[in-house]
């Protein structure tokens, strides 16, 4: 990379999601123990590992599509939610940052090979779940 | 009183994912390799659950040193991103594996599988013990095609240290293999993207520690929204395992630039022989193969083999070190 401040904007990057990431995920546990569970389970359905593995207390069950909803009603499991997806999300941007860095540097075929990347990842979070598996 | 207990369930969790997490980030490992078998082995967590909240966890532990890392200019970021084409694929190959396995009733073979990679990622690395910087190598072909060549400045030994990747190819085969591994287990298989860089593309051990650390967390991204849809992520789990591997990264990374290669390579090599006895034992167990210590035996002879091994090779390489000097000498 010719410009060398793009090191440091991702460190920013990483840095700021990890941070917006914990934030969330320490509200919803603090929630989460404030009222016992959320999203129609209980703290200590979700906390007996054997129970919930075969109950299906899982991510599964979590529909993202509610999450607003989640949120504005204080569920601790949505507050959850999101930092975990903002997680997923930190390092996405990292390769995206990379992308426009080498579309600069007209580094072609560094560009094409981060596009392949970006591709794989939004495969196998758009694709395969709804068609794969 | 139920809930002290649950908070208290919820702390030892994290108070796990620190050690999990400062080892990992010490090693270049990414905090999964030493998570899963903690919180199967000791914490009884089915395989499944632990997977998915190693993975996810893993993603702060790369995040969370990466962008230490980065700003330091060691991690080598368009090597790195040029490598994910290979690893994504093979997360994404990796992770069906393991829901193909799981809804099989296979999940015995992923614990063996799991101690197995454990015990093979130590070969390459007890091999290589002692070499700060690869051996000198010619560029070939995939140098310059795919603009291997950087340096960085190395705080230890105090000057610029110029470095160039050879066999790209090479090093993308292995990490698919590295990519399938972190899919499969639930970990960011470090110690295979290190394989990759350090013996196939001859990249400095710094370089090749903290590249693929920024790497894991790209890695673990594909597999993580994929073990999500599958319901692999139990949230009590994963919100402590990424709260306390996080910190333990943390830690680790302030750790990291300051300590010699080998410490980092002798440190990981003893904990991960143990949990890598301890995992194949612990596979064994659930098909009552053969031996069907308990779990507490178990845990003993591991313990046992792991120091009588990790004695051996630590004795063997001092050894060899010391017979090299004596050659100097002469």
């Amino acid at each position: 990379m010719k410009n060398h401040d793009d090191e440091v904007i991702i460190s920013y990057f990483l840095k700021a999601g990890v941070i917006i990431s914990v934030s969330f995920l320490v509200t919803g546990v603090l929630i989460m123990f404030l009222k016992n569970g959320g999203d129609g389970v209980t703290l200590s359905q979700l906390s007996s590992y054997n129970y919930a593995y075969h109950h299906h207390i899982d991510s599964a069950r979590i529909s993202l599509s509610n999450i607003p909803n989640g949120l504005t009603s204080l569920d601790g499991l949505y507050f959850i939610t999101v930092g975990l997806w903002v997680l997923i999300f930190t390092p996405i941007t990292v390769v995206f940052i990379g992308w426009v860095s080498f579309l600069e540097d007209k580094n072609y075929l560094y560009v094409a090979m981060a596009s392949i990347v970006l591709f794989n990842l939004f495969f196998a979070m758009l694709v395969i779940p709804r068609y794969v598996v | 009183m139920t809930i002290i207990i649950i908070i208290l369930k919820f702390l030892s969790i994290v108070l796990g994912s620190i050690i999990a997490g400062f080892i990992g980030s010490l090693t270049g490992l990414g905090g999964g390799t030493v998570l899963v078998p903690v919180l199967t082995l000791f914490y009884g967590i089915p395989f499944i659950f632990a997977a998915g909240a190693s993975l996810i966890s893993t993603i702060a532990t790369s995040a969370g040193s990466a962008s230490a890392y980065t700003k330091k200019k060691i991690a080598n970021i368009r090597i790195g991103i040029g490598l994910e084409i290979a690893t994504t694929t093979g997360a994404i190959v990796g992770s069906l594996t393991l829901v193909t396995i799981d809804k099989n009733h296979l999940i015995f073979v992923v614990y063996i599988l799991f101690g197995v990679i454990l015990l093979l990622s130590l070969i390459p690395t007890i091999k290589k013990i002692g070499a700060e910087i690869p051996p000198e190598t010619k560029p070939d072909w995939t140098t310059k095609l795919f603009q291997l060549t950087d340096s960085y400045y190395d705080e230890r030994l105090k000057q610029r240290v110029k470095y160039h990747g050879i066999r790209w190819w090479l090093g993308e085969i292995v990490m698919f293999f590295a990519g399938f591994v972190s899919g499969l287990l639930g970990i960011g298989s470090g110690a295979l993207k290190v394989l990759g860089m350090d013996w196939a593309m001859n990249l400095p051990m710094k370089v090749t520690t903290t590249s693929s650390n920024f790497m894991i967390g790209i890695t673990a991204a594909t597999g993580s929204s994929i073990y999500w849809y599958e319901g692999y992520i139990n949230l009590f789990i994963a919100a402590a395992t990424a709260i306390g591997v996080l910190i333990g990264a943390y830690l680790g990374a302030k750790v990291l630039v300051k300590i010699s290669n080998e410490n980092i390579r002798w440190v990981f090599f003893a904990i991960l022989s143990f949990l890598g006895f301890d995992m194949v034992f612990k596979g064994f167990h659930l098909i009552n193969f053969i031996i069907t210590f308990s779990l507490t035996m178990q845990f003993f002879i591991s313990i046992a083999i792991s120091i009588v091994m990790i004695g051996l090779l630590y004795w063997h390489t001092k050894r060899k070190v010391f017979a090299d000097k004596q050659g100097d000498k002469k």
